[in-house]
């Protein structure tokens, strides 16, 4: 299985590494080969150092202070965590982006699967039809979220005028003035984008399963059913569980189409957490509240990605 | 589908080809139609645009959207150009930075190297969303606000982890004899690289170039806190002023063009070098 192999090649580096970090003296070409080891990695750790590194520690830093846009600042301990618990739009953008989380999660997960099972083949058509499924996820949710604002609009968009003719809404239909609205618009965008990542995920793992397993299964009266029951659907455990890490983990960031589409709207019903840290940085320019937000989403996010991480090198999860 | 039985069948089934091919190309259809639907609007003046669609309102087909876009009172002509700046800037500087930081933990050993992959490994953990409040303020200080090579600098940090990771996994699948060799021969250890090795990691490079460019090229939420000034814009914070036009009326034949202009290189780089997303895809450090 794909997934496996490069796991193995996560590993640490080998043992003769860590056996030489005992010894005092190195040979002159290992010398040099450490020299050279060190200046060939130190551009990319500086850049991650400074852009990464030093904004994640900083940020821990400042939530932990009152900080201005100038003049002094002092240290207020965890006020701007025990400010989080009370604050009433903080806490909505927490409830809403779970809701869009358990909303679009599954349906990205099921598609993205059915998809799956339909390319995974080598049959003619195959490829053109994989390609065509992950293009909306090639596009960007920015780009698209342009697009279905315009086709959004009340009188004259698209989606609008469609589900008028199936006589499903009226034609004047102004999604934005509805959470709920909004939600399911977004939500069916965000689904139509992304099952098609979930599909390339699943389909490398499905790939990986050797043909033998099917004819072995088929010998012993299986079918087609029991096969992605008893087959399938084991062996791609590892697969399943990146790309619902890889999904929640996008919902849980997610800003760009409400932004774009709501703009929060109506009211702040549907600012999502990435977005209400923005407000609250470039509107309210409330600096040490967003960095405590940031420290909380930081948390979650990392504690999500170590278990890909765990995924990744095969352990169990 | 199933139903095949009667037929000694051999183990990948060539039955119902003609049926699957009608059911790939609906399904695909679904996909793929709204967005050749936008292409096509994008070609209709805005005045039938924002009237509903009718086999009439496709009889005036033109440039017009675009010729306005890009050559018009305030056209995005500049913004376009910024973005292919910093999309080729991140995925030259990533490419760069990522494939020698690969060949260095792939191929040489030294102390401190399994804290510097750790270092890269923390750097993938963090989203770039939830730091850009202190890299604001650090990057106002360092004087990389308002600028397309802090915006691609920003872009290389966010890129270069997966990078590092995809380019890291090339050098450990090289076969030692080869470098062996090439020392023997007594190449340096920069014409290794660039003779002897190119060849096999170039693929490795061609994921994180690809992964970089559709990043920078799409990305929106950084450029619009790190970029305030309207010729710094880059396409994305551009069309979300169109959008939020503050002058009057949006023109939506702006807004559809413009977004079929930020749609077609991601399509075109993508469908070109689609086995280069896929390795990075298999790879499995993908964030979505």
């Amino acid at each position: 299985m794909a997934l496996t192999v490069r796991a193995e090649q996560l590993q640490p580096l080998p043992a003769e590494v860590r056996a030489r970090k005992g010894r005092k003296k190195l040979s002159a070409s290992a010398r040099r080969e450490e020299r050279t080891g060190f200046a060939l990695i130190a551009p990319a750790i500086v850049v991650v150092a400074v852009f990464i590194l030093f904004p994640l520690g900083f940020c821990v830093y400042i939530s932990l202070t009152n900080w201005p846009l100038v003049g002094p600042y002092h240290f207020i301990g965890f006020a701007n965590y025990s400010a989080l618990v009370h604050n009433s739009t903080f806490l909505q953008s927490v409830v809403f982006t779970l809701k869009y989380t358990a909303i679009v999660t599954l349906p990205i997960l099921v598609i993205g699967y059915l998809l799956a099972l339909f390319v995974r083949g080598n049959r003619f058509g195959a490829t053109l039809f994989r390609t065509c499924m992950f293009l909306p996820f090639i596009v960007g949710i920015t780009t698209l979220s342009f697009l279905a604002e315009v086709e959004l609009q009340p009188g004259f968009g698209t989606v609008n005028v469609v589900l008028s003719d199936l006589h499903i809404l009226s034609r004047g239909t102004v999604w934005v003035q509805s959470s709920t609205l909004a939600l399911i618009a977004i939500s069916v965008l965000v689904v139509w984008m992304a099952s098609g990542l979930t599909m390339m995920l699943l389909m490398a793992g499905m790939q990986g399963i050797s043909d033998e397993l099917y004819e072995s299964a088929g010998v012993d009266g299986a079918s087609w059913w029991e096969k992605e029951r008893f087959v399938t659907i084991p062996l791609l455990r590892r697969s399943i569980a990146l790309s619902l890490i890889i999904s929640v983990v996008g919902s849980f960031l997610a800003f760009n189409q409400f932004y774009i589409i709501t703009d929060g709207g109506p009211g702040t019903s549907t600012v999502s957490v990435v977005m209400e840290i923005y407000e609250t940085f470039n509107t309210a320019m409330r600096v040490g509240g967003a960095s405590a937000m940031a420290v909380v989403l930081i948390a979650v996010v990392g504690i999500i990605t170590l278990v890909q991480f765990k995924v990744l090198r095969g352990e169990d999860v | 589908m199933s139903s095949s039985t009667a037929l000694a069948v051999p183990p990948r089934r060539r039955g119902g080809g003609s049926l699957y091919f009608t059911a790939g190309i609906l399904i695909s259809a679904v996909f793929v139609l709204p967005l050749a639907w936008e292409i096509l609007r994008s070609f209709q003046p805005a005045s039938a645009i924002i009237s509903p669609p009718s086999l009439k309102s496709f009889s005036h087909l033109g440039l017009g959207n675009y010729r306005q876009l890009l050559t018009g009172q305030d056209d995005i002509l500049r913004n376009v150009v910024n973005s292919l700046i910093v999309a080729f800037a991140t995925s030259l500087l990533t490419s760069i930075v990522a494939t020698l930081a690969g060949y260095g933990f792939g191929r040489f050993r030294f102390r401190g190297s399994g804290i510097a992959f750790a270092v890269v490994l923390v750097g993938f953990m963090v989203p770039f969303q939830a730091v850009l409040t202190p890299l604001f303020l650090e990057m106002h200080y360092l004087h990389l606000l308002n600028s397309l090579i802090g915006l691609a600098l920003f872009y290389t940090a966010f890129n270069l982890p997966f990078g590092i990771y995809v380019m890291r996994n090339t050098f450990l699948q090289v076969p030692g004899e080869l470098v062996d060799a090439a020392k023997v021969d007594g190449a340096s250890t920069m014409s290794t690289l660039t003779r002897v090795l190119r060849a096999i990691v170039m693929p490795g490079i061609a994921t994180t170039f690809l992964y970089a460019f559709l990043f920078a090229w799409t990305e929106f939420l950084g450029a619009l806190t790190f970029v305030t000034s309207g010729t710094t814009y880059t396409l994305p914070v551009a069309l979300s002023n169109v959008e939020t036009n503050t002058y009057g009326a949006v023109n939506y034949g702006y807004l559809v063009a413009g977004a079929v202009i930020a749609m077609i290189p991601c399509i075109l780089v993508y469908v070109a070098l689609q086995r280069y997303y896929v390795r990075g895809l298999v790879s499995g450090a993908v964030k979505g």
